[in-house]
């Protein structure tokens, strides 16, 4: 459930896409609050941006229904895409016209009038800090420019849903950090953002709630505290013993352990139960005459809790890659 | 705001970023005017008869040629995906699309059509009807180059597939001959051709007179194409489109 109040923005039903023999998007259910930040994750192949193209009237469903602001996606393509915005993985701005000239005719086409294109053009080169490249054309900046004209060129029509793919990729650290801290602000003023990303620490950092889609299920969603609870029990123990240790006679004696490394004499131990496994690691101690000198757990991050659930999913929903 | 304001806003993008640039208006206008030349100079005396086929060789070769390459070289740039983002139907990104297309081509038509006025001292008995003649053409051309180019993928390949009913049509629509001294099985495909009535149009507007007589017959079989051209360049495109 999302914790926003009202009706959701976006509700998706049932939603079905087929490609061939593939299918890329096997029944898929959620819905996204107003005003919320959605993370949309889920490995290559798992049918996120299959996803993002229905919901932006860019291709037909074989089955099921999305809404956006109550409007049916495929009912009524031309009022959808009026109150929505994409920034894809790939800039799609014309190569040849300057950042201006985009802007502007991006509004032209939105039905925005000459003086609120050429005011909305201004306010977003100045807030994407792209005052000074204005009439530069887009073919002609940077990567990291050019990601920031693309998502500015999203809000032209100042929609109320943004979808955002991949908005960091590739970028170098300072360009991200920058986007990541406009994407809040455009969030905060009001705007719902459905995210898709493969960087699960921007996903925890930014997202309110996230979704995790493999082979096109959805096979976890909540906020990203309730996606690490559910995989509270997979943790990470870490010991220091007052001797030397055999790395199989630990694991033998400690079934609850998953897998075990060494660094400069701590044990960083994976378990799948942390009770049990702080247990046989005690007895072990006492049955070895060690001393346990320095305990710890870490709770799973979003990433280990991604990869806990694909480990969990059933092989004909996992993706090919993280 | 309606589509057909969004439409004009397409088209002067267009025109702006493709069709407004030197090569390509230099381009559209080098081919027919050297083929203008050399069946002058080959026969000074006859070269009217093939005047206004050239023009609608001009009108056929630069618009499906140039709405097929914008509409190929916008896919794999991906900003077409843009403008399918845009609250803009399929018929106003074809309308807006088509209309920049036919304006090219109705501008280097019209240059032509000056340049013979002015140095080979061409008649025009019927301006208006070379006009319609030129604008139906136009249209239903960019059409053609629409549907081919939503069916495609590359450049080539739009190319190719034109080829296969453009250089055909040539040899059946009265470009090079008359209509009236074709053979006469050739005269049924004649009639099938839609170059066949942008070029009796023309030769009306250029001669005063027709294969059909009255310029009303071809202007409403100009037209009839046009019409389906239309239809079937939005089934195409939609197909290509939400692929």
């Amino acid at each position: 459930m999302s914790v926003f109040e009202g009706s959701p923005i976006i509700k998706v039903s049932g939603l079905t896409r087929r490609y061939g023999d593939l299918t890329a998007l096997n029944r898929a259910s959620f819905s996204v609050g107003r005003g919320e930040l959605f993370g949309y994750l889920g490995p290559n192949g798992a049918g996120k941006t299959t996803t993002i193209n229905i919901l932006c009237g860019l291709l037909d469903r074989h089955a099921g229904e999305a809404t956006i602001c109550g409007i049916d996606v495929e009912r009524d393509p031309v009022a959808v895409k009026q109150r929505i915005g994409l920034a894809p993985e790939e800039s799609n701005l014309y190569p040849e016209l300057s950042c201006r000239r985009n802007l502007e005719y991006l509004g032209e086409l939105y039905g925005l009038s000459r003086t609120a294109r050429r005011a909305k053009a201004g306010e977003l080169l100045g807030l994407f800090d792209l005052a000074e490249k204005e009439e530069t054309p887009f073919r002609a900046l940077s990567r990291g420019m050019k990601r920031r004209v693309t998502v500015a060129a999203a809000l032209v029509h100042s929609p109320e849903v943004v979808f955002l793919d991949e908005p960091t990729a590739g970028l170098d650290v300072p360009s991200a950090q920058g986007l990541r801290a406009l994407i809040r602000d455009i969030n905060q003023a009001g705007t719902t953002i459905f995210l898709t990303t493969h960087n699960l620490v921007e996903a925890q950092a930014l997202c309110d709630r996230v979704l995790i889609l493999v082979k096109g299920k959805v096979v976890a969603e909540g906020t990203t505290k309730e996606i690490q609870k559910r995989v509270e029990k997979a943790r990470t123990l870490s010991v220091e013993f007052s001797g030397d240790v055999a790395a199989g006679l630990l694991r033998s004696a400690c079934s609850a352990i998953q897998s075990t490394s060494c660094v400069q004499g701590v044990w960083h131990l994976k378990v799948c139960d942390t009770h049990t496994a702080l247990t046989q690691v005690v007895s072990f101690a006492e049955r070895e005459n060690l001393h346990i000198l320095e305990v710890s757990t870490t709770a799973a991050s979003l990433e280990e809790a991604f990869l806990t659930i694909l480990e969990d999913a059933p092989s004909s929903s996992r993706g090919d890659g993280v | 705001m309606s589509q057909v304001i969004r439409a004009l806003f397409i088209s002067r993008k267009d025109i702006e970023s493709y069709y407004g640039k030197p090569p390509l208006i230099t381009w559209g206008l080098l081919f027919p005017a050297v083929l203008m030349i050399a069946v002058y100079v080959k026969s000074p005396g006859t070269y009217l008869i093939t005047a206004p086929g050239i023009i609608a060789m001009t009108l056929l070769f630069g618009n499906t040629s140039m709405a097929a390459i914008v509409i190929t070289f916008e896919k794999r740039s991906g900003t077409l995906q843009r403008l399918l983002l845009a609250p803009v139907t399929h018929r106003t990104i074809i309308l807006g699309k088509a209309a920049s297309a036919a304006a090219y081509g109705i501008a280097t038509s019209l240059v032509l059509t000056f340049g013979l006025i002015l140095l080979l001292d061409m008649p025009v008995a019927r301006p208006l009807v070379l006009a319609i003649g030129m604008c139906l053409g136009g249209a239903t051309f960019s059409l053609l180059g629409i549907t081919a180019a939503a069916m495609v993928r590359e450049v080539f390949e739009a190319m190719t597939l034109m080829n296969f009913f453009r250089f055909p049509i040539l040899f059946v629509s009265g470009v090079f001959m008359p209509v009236e001294t074709l053979p006469a099985w050739v005269t049924p495909l004649a009639m099938v051709s839609p170059l066949t009535y942008v070029v009796e149009l023309l030769r009306f507007g250029v001669f005063g007179k027709c294969y059909f007589g009255a310029p009303l017959i071809p202007a409403l079989a100009a037209a009839a194409f046009l019409v389906v051209s239309w239809f079937v360049a939005g089934v195409a495109f939609r197909r290509g489109a939400n692929r």
